[in-house]
């Protein structure tokens, strides 16, 4: 199973869902086309374009190459940024960065605490004051009044 | 003539009184700020500030937010070429080699180049601007949707030019972009397509999250965990200016870049973003050596930088001549106007010399202090690189969250960026690019509407794309050019046939 | 996360995960359940009004100078936020669900009226209902103006009725989108009138202008002061306006109500709260709106924009808002779903 084959499957699969997804909406006429004639259209083009790289995808490299080594890291940088998009509102932008910061430099990176605090309390603290003070960008505060 | 330059006095006048020139110098410094910062682009930064320039004079107003606007432009080339993360949507050409100068210590010059490129692209606009403005404006006001439409689909087919690698994939990529941009409420008809609930997806998803998360999230992902860090040879001193080589290599990107840029920045409507595009794909359809593209060539950050930036002034142009918002950031220019009691129209020209001219100055003045910021910035940019990364990319995620925050207020859209960059993360480890994901993206609204506006301006007929003189022109440009990429492909299939037979012929 | 276990064993990073969640649960419930401070003086804190639209637009510059006159009047600080998406959805929905204590509140346009009526209709659970709001006061109304490109040979709405009963179809108009305010006023009109007109609709009332100018279509219903720079310029011809009475910047453009048809629409701005805000800061918000308008520095800046100040208080608003959602609302029903035709 070469990567080339799994991405045009997963792209055939897509594309059929959205053909699926599509039936909600009219079609309407080629004179008048309706809200899902140009979604449909381009899912097909997507179809035709997924089963072309399964069939023709000859030289590709195989999926036990590729090498997935960082994905621990990854997936904690994902992992805040979706803690970001649910902290932020509640716990206030600077909290919220703070807890991130933290959680990055100390926990995944294990740098002493110096550094975590310094980089973190810069990084909250600084960026709200430059942001929101001298540019009055609207960023949230949390509930403890910061 | 005489009578320009004599108006251009005037407006240098204005414009060197240091009251204007103050705010002109603070409308850079905030732009640069705001466009390093990923995501917040010009759009943005002037809608922030808009109510701080309530209470200045309608001059130092348009100069400050102009200003702004320029900043952001120079200021986003910086974490696009430092970091691979756009700093707007138009630098995502410019992370591609930007990105990859840095990565061989050529920073420094990509920068350098940056910001000339931008300085000459702003300049040259500038006088286009002030010489051509009435007459170029009517002309781009004959754009409408069949031209427009026509317009995007040529974009569109610059796409085959854009790829390095597989067309396939690229074009497999274009879609799935298209498709995203199917998102949202479809303005034709009033449904909420594919937003499954979700108020804030009416608009569809922005392409500032889609950038961000494409770009930037996704190259942190792919290097945090990196056993040894990441390979960036730091620069010397020495090394901090292009070379030789590289400034004759970017002369005619730079100078290609303007004139595209401008002509594409004067057509009504948001068509200025995809003059980094175009411009990368001119560069490599003309360059000798395609193959470097892609690989941290100069050209593709020469031409890039100098379109969006020469686009700018552009999309100014039918502003100022005749009071049309040509495009979201000149809506909010006119706005900013209207608050001091400066009606836009065909007449502010002649009604309100000072201001035209001022600000005409004031934009060769934004200039000059543009470069000036920049190039001693380079070596100070540059340094951010000797950060370990370990420290570093914490910081990014904070800017990219931050960022894309900031322009909507909206978690949703950081939540947007999470899930774009999950999925780049993906894409770039099965070796697609993610460049023509974000062109789909912004096309696919404005080529849809413009479509269905356009059957139904002729009630249904197709021929409204070939009556129109502009549209015809656009429409078979597009096709020479599409049978121009197809051509080698063809021959070559051609050529196996002929040497088979004569095999064959031989054989016998 | 193998490094993190490996090398320490158990204690020291297994320990700081702990804490660390706990932190973060302490942290979310603290932030789930805070109480708002010092509900017995409002105003005590930053009061927001919300722009349901981008900056520049109509909501935007109208709620500006309310911020700012209201900043001096309450000695506090009033903010204009804006949160912009599917028309104004995004922002009302906000400020629908938001807590009701007087520190959201909500600058609307007339699309208010027409939002939940387009989701009824659609079948769509409604992003916000009308009695989700409560209307505080009345700041403008700008009566909209029909005007048509001025290369067109029509020189009063007669003519133009006329013409477009011979060519039902075929005159175009171009709008902000489908069921805005500039489609739902030109709706009114076809209505009334009995005629047939070709909708083009743009993204947004800057494209609507922008394509009227470049003769892409015929006519456009729009708000009054983007589009007298262009009368003067002799670009566009006004024929009629919507309102009750003349603009007073265009005294001799008769109203739709003096040439017979019994049409009345304007793009009006006014200032909401949740339902559920407590009737003493209520009256406290109304009484400061009053004082606001009335200040020399808020007449002046509607004045430089060119848009009448039309007061009502909560009462006379109250009534007018009903009145009107109902016109529109009718006006929406009567539109429907635009045909699609069935594919054959």
């Amino acid at each position: 199973m070469t990567t080339d084959r799994l991405s045009g499957a997963v792209l055939v699969v897509f594309a059929l869902l959205v053909i699926f997804e599509s039936r909600h909406y009219p079609l309407g006429t080629f004179r008048l086309p309706g809200p899902a004639f140009v979604p449909i259209l381009l899912a097909s083009l997507l179809l035709i374009f997924g089963m072309l790289l399964v069939f023709t995808s000859g030289d590709a490299p195989r999926i036990s190459s590729i090498r997935w080594t960082e994905w621990h890291h990854a997936a904690a940088i994902l992992a805040a940024s979706v803690f970001a998009v649910f902290a932020t509102e509640r716990l206030g932008y600077r909290l919220t960065v703070l807890l991130i910061v933290g959680f990055l430099i100390k926990v995944v990176e294990r740098r002493g605490w110096m550094q975590t605090l310094g980089l973190a309390f810069g990084l909250a603290f600084g960026s709200f004051y430059l942001f929101y003070t001298l540019l009055r960008v609207p960023l949230p505060e949390g509930p403890f009044g910061f | 003539m005489v009578e320009t330059l004599h108006n251009l006095y005037i407006g240098f006048a204005v414009a060197l009184s240091p009251n204007v020139l103050l705010y002109a110098f603070v409308g850079c410094v905030i732009g640069t700020l705001v466009g390093v910062l990923p995501g917040v682009g010009p759009l943005a930064g002037i809608s922030l500030l808009l109510p701080a320039s309530f209470g200045l004079d309608a001059t130092s107003a348009i100069v400050l937010l102009a200003g702004i606007y320029y900043g952001a432009m120079y200021g986003g080339s910086t974490t696009s070429i430092l970091m691979r993360i756009p700093g707007e949507a138009a630098s995502v050409m410019t992370c591609i080699d930007g990105y990859e100068m840095t990565r061989k210590g050529r920073a420094g010059a990509a920068l350098a180049v940056a910001a000339v490129g931008s300085y000459v692209a702003g300049t040259v606009s500038v006088v286009a601007l002030m010489l051509l403005a009435p007459p170029l404006a009517s002309f781009a006001l004959r754009f409408g949707p069949p031209e427009y439409f026509a317009l995007l689909l040529l974009g569109l087919l610059m796409l085959a030019y854009m790829s390095g690698g597989s067309i396939l994939k690229s074009l497999a990529m274009a879609t799935l972009g298209l498709l995203l941009g199917m998102i949202g409420i479809d303005p034709m008809t009033g449904f909420f397509r594919f937003s499954y609930g979700l108020v804030e997806l009416g608009d569809g998803i922005g392409v500032v999250p889609v950038a961000v998360g494409l770009f930037g999230l996704s190259e942190i992902l792919l290097t945090a965990g990196q056993p040894t860090p990441p390979e960036v040879k730091k620069p010397r001193l020495r090394e901090l200016l292009p070379s030789r080589q590289e400034w004759r290599a970017s002369l005619w990107p730079i100078g290609r870049g303007t004139v595209l840029g401008f002509l594409i920045g004067i057509i009504p409507g948001s068509a200025h973003i995809i003059s980094s595009f175009v411009s990368y794909a001119v560069e490599r359809r003309l360059s000798k050596h395609p193959e470097r593209f892609g690989q941290g060539a100069i050209e593709g950050v020469a031409g890039p930088e100098s379109a969006n930036n020469s686009a700018t002034s552009g999309a100014f142009v039918p502003m100022l001549a005749l009071g049309v918002p040509s495009g979201p950031i000149p809506a909010v220019m006119i706005a900013a106007m209207m608050v001091h009691g400066i009606s836009p129209g065909p007449l502010l020209i002649a009604q309100q010399p000072q201001l035209f001219w001022g600000f005409i100055a004031s934009m060769y003045v934004g200039n000059v202090v543009l470069l000036i910021l920049n190039l001693p910035l380079v070596g100070i940019f540059v340094n951010v690189l000797k950060v370990p990364y370990p420290l570093l990319y914490p910081s990014i995620l904070i800017f990219c969250v931050l960022g894309v925050y900031a322009v909507n207020g909206s978690v949703v859209d950081v939540g947007i960026m999470t899930v774009m960059g999950a999925l780049g993360y993906v894409l770039r480890k099965f070796d697609f690019e993610t460049a023509p994901v974000v062109l789909g993206l912004i096309l696919a609204p404005m080529m849809e509407m413009s479509f269905r506006q356009s059957l139904s301006m002729s009630s249904g007929s197709y021929g409204i794309f070939i009556n129109r003189p502009i549209a015809l022109v656009m429409l078979v440009v597009g096709l020479a050019l599409l049978v121009l990429s197809v051509a080698p492909w063809l021959m070559k299939t051609l050529d196996w046939r002929q040497r088979f037979g004569l095999a064959s012929g031989q054989e016998k | 996360m193998r490094e993190i276990y490996s090398s320490n064993g158990l204690g020291l990073h297994r320990q700081i995960y702990f804490i660390f969640a706990l932190l973060i649960l302490l942290l979310f419930l603290f932030g789930l359940t805070a109480e708002s401070f010092g509900q017995d003086s409002f105003p005590n804190r930053p009061i927001t009004i919300v722009a349901p639209f981008p900056p520049g637009g109509v909501a935007d510059l109208t709620a500006r100078p309310v911020a700012a006159a209201m900043e001096k009047v309450l000695k506090n600080p009033v903010v204009v936020v804006n949160k912009t998406g599917a028309a104004g959805a995004v922002g009302m929905s906000y400020v629908a669900n938001s807590k009701a204590d007087g520190y959201n509140l909500l600058m609307a346009l007339s699309s208010i009226s027409i939002i939940p009526e387009a989701d009824k209709l659609f079948d769509r659970k409604p992003a916000y209902t009308m009695d989700q709001l409560i209307p505080i006061a009345l700041i403008s109304a700008d009566p909209t103006i029909f005007v048509v490109n001025a290369d067109r040979p029509w020189k009063s709405v007669k003519e133009f009725v006329e013409e477009a009963k011979k060519r039902p179809g075929e005159i175009s108009y171009s709008s902000s989108g489908v069921y805005g305010t500039l489609h739902m006023a030109m709706e009114m009109l076809s209505h009334s009138a009995g005629i047939n007109l070709k909708h083009v609709p743009y993204a947004g009332a800057g494209p609507a202008l922008t394509a009227i100018l470049g003769g892409h279509v015929d006519t456009l219903a729009s708000g009054p002061a983007v589009v007298i720079p262009h009368i003067k310029a002799g670009k566009l011809r006004p024929l009629a306006g919507w309102g009750a009475k003349r603009v007073a910047s265009l005294p001799e453009v008769p109203t739709f109500k003096e040439l017979g048809y019994d049409i009345e629409f304007y793009i009006w701005a006014g200032l909401f709260a949740p339902r559920g805000t407590p009737a003493p800061v209520m009256q406290k918000v109304r009484e400061s709106v009053k004082q606001s308008v009335n200040t020399p520095e808020f007449k002046s800046a509607m004045e430089k924009l060119e848009t009448p100040i039309a007061y009502m208080d909560a009462p006379e608003f109250e009534k007018f808002w009903q009145k009107d959602a109902k016109m529109l609302a009718d006006a929406i029903k009567r539109i429907g779903k635009i045909e699609i035709p069935e594919a054959k």
